[in-house]
């Protein structure tokens, strides 16, 4: 599965403008790295995978 | 030369207070100059507690007068992180947003540590939020390493390495949501424990991650941070992690064997990329094992390197969203901190679910570990301890960032929940701590802590 790079400073343009573009290096670059190793381990997925951590309610909830 | 507690462990403090050949009040006094001597060298606390710290040792003393001592760290000097909650005192979590915050209850660990009998004498310096390792703090200035002070001591629970690591106090908290327990005890040189997830009551701390931080003890030997487990360890109903798993004998025993243990050594990830004098000690470690009767397993851990890059983006992500509400106060935050907190805002949460469900994947099949061995033997950190300021370090040739650095031997046991201790494995040849780390299965801190202590003997 191929995944075209994001484009985190228009990411950041968009939902955090308040961001200085001074500090976008130290935002983005990161970011870049950890999505090259992360995105491609995410074709191991089946459909059925949940997470971790589900909600499950019980007669103990709430306390 | 600073003031020093003079006995070594909990379990010979204890031994000396019971035998009435000190007091509580005296141990106190001891560790409360401790503190002050080497604060100007090391900057180890945020706060100090003396009013409170004399109160429960002269109660301490009464207690022992009519012969009760109601656990092992009765009448011992502890500390706790200044991201556990003290009712009264400040409880700044590194952080100049939460500069004067002083809370209205304790946090679960501290009630346990009180009810205990322990005497805290004070709050450890940290990393901003808990989010980082190198305890370089913007707003109260760097911890030091007790055994280098150019040096940083790790992080976040720095301070706790260095009080521990300096002779101050026997026990002191930490938490640790990617190494920030093991870290500083790999660099300064002592034990730390972080315990199974669910084990030790998040209740009263500042969640900087929601599934990935734990709470254990600093101490100078695995036996120590037995000692103090068995007091902080049990159900908290405060606490949505917590767990009801029955709670374990952890004292190892006294006779040092490692018999019909099998202690896995990985065959891939956290055997690659370690200083050459930490690798040495190592294999020091290993020949030590089988000396006292184990059997070295070469095991197949998987693909750690996955299991780190799902943990940052979890940690991103939660860490994010649980300070979000605090963002707007870019200029309280410090550049190291709000970078991180930056990216998580950046993340998708397809991202976020997707690390979820592939840690899912991790836990289980991590699970055949366990079939085929005891518990894992790796090294804690790849490197001694790095300069403050620095940024990168080279490894073998190879320049790396220290914060990955550091934290990519530790970080994939917050996301798996396994329990996992360090222990110092030697000093190399600048003198500085190195340290190796016991991996277990899920709630079995009573494997990882004798094997531990096993090899410290």
């Amino acid at each position: 599965m191929d995944h075209p790079q994001r484009d985190y400073r228009k990411l950041a343009a968009a939902l955090a403008p308040d961001i200085p573009a001074a500090e976008l290096d130290r935002v983005v670059q990161p970011l870049e790295s950890l999505e090259a190793a992360f995105r491609p381990l995410t074709a191991a997925l089946a459909d059925e995978t949940e997470p971790a951590f589900t909600v499950r309610l019980s007669t103990e909830w709430p306390a | 030369m600073s003031a020093r507690l003079p006995f070594r462990t909990i379990a010979e403090a204890g031994e000396e207070l019971r035998a009435k050949r000190i007091s509580a009040v005296e141990l106190t006094k001891i560790s409360l100059k401790a503190a002050a001597d080497e604060q100007p060298r090391t900057n180890a606390f945020l706060a100090m507690m003396e009013e409170q710290a004399l109160a429960d040792a002269t109660r301490c003393d009464a207690e022992l007068a009519r012969g009760e001592s109601p656990s092992p760290l009765h009448g011992i000097p502890v500390a706790v992180k200044d991201v556990f909650s003290t009712k009264g005192t400040k409880t700044t979590v590194g952080s100049k947003i939460f500069a004067n915050h002083v809370p209205d209850h304790d946090a679960a660990v501290v009630e346990r540590l009180r009810a205990a009998g322990a005497i805290i004498i004070g709050k450890t310096h940290m990393q901003e939020f808990a989010y980082g390792i190198t305890c370089n703090n913007p707003h109260f200035g760097p911890v030091r390493n007790p055994h280098d002070v150019s040096r940083i001591p790790g992080g976040s629970s720095g301070g706790s390495g260095a009080a521990v690591a300096a002779g101050v106090v026997l026990m002191a908290m930490g938490s640790d949501t990617g190494g920030s327990i093991r870290i500083p005890a790999s660099f300064c040189g002592t034990s730390g424990l972080k315990p199974t997830t669910g084990r030790v009551s998040r209740y009263g701390v500042l969640p900087l991650d929601f599934t990935l931080d734990h709470m254990g003890p600093l101490a100078p030997t695995p036996h120590d941070c037995a000692l103090s487990l068995q007091v902080l360890a049990g159900y908290d109903p405060r606490d949505e992690s917590s767990s009801r798993a029955p709670v374990d004998r952890y004292a190892p025993p006294a006779e040092p064997s490692l018999a019909g243990f099998r202690i896995g050594i990985p065959t891939s990830f956290y055997y690659e990329g370690l200083q050459p004098s930490i690798a040495r000690a190592l294999e020091s470690l290993q020949n030590k094992a089988e000396a006292l009767g184990a059997r070295l397993v070469p095991v197949d851990v998987g693909d750690i390197a996955a299991i780190n890059a799902i943990g940052r983006v979890i940690l991103l992500s939660e860490a994010s969203a649980a300070l979000e509400p605090y963002l707007h106060r870019r200029a309280d935050f410090g550049a190291d901190v709000l970078a991180l907190l930056d990216q998580g805002r950046l993340l998708p949460a397809t991202d976020y679910v997707n690390a979820q469900r592939l840690r899912r994947i991790h836990m289980t099949k991590f699970e055949a570990v366990w079939e085929k061995v005891d518990c894992l033997l790796t090294a804690t950190t790849p490197t001694t301890a790095p300069k403050i300021g620095q940024a990168m370090i080279d490894i073998l040739g190879k320049s790396e960032d220290v914060r990955l650095a550091s934290t990519r031997l530790v970080r994939g046991f917050n996301v798996l929940g396994l329990p996992a201790l360090s222990i110092p494995s030697g000093l190399d040849g600048e003198a500085l701590p190195m340290g190796a780390q016991i991996v277990g299965r899920r709630f079995n801190e009573k494997t990882v802590l004798a094997v531990g202590q096993a090899l410290l003997s």
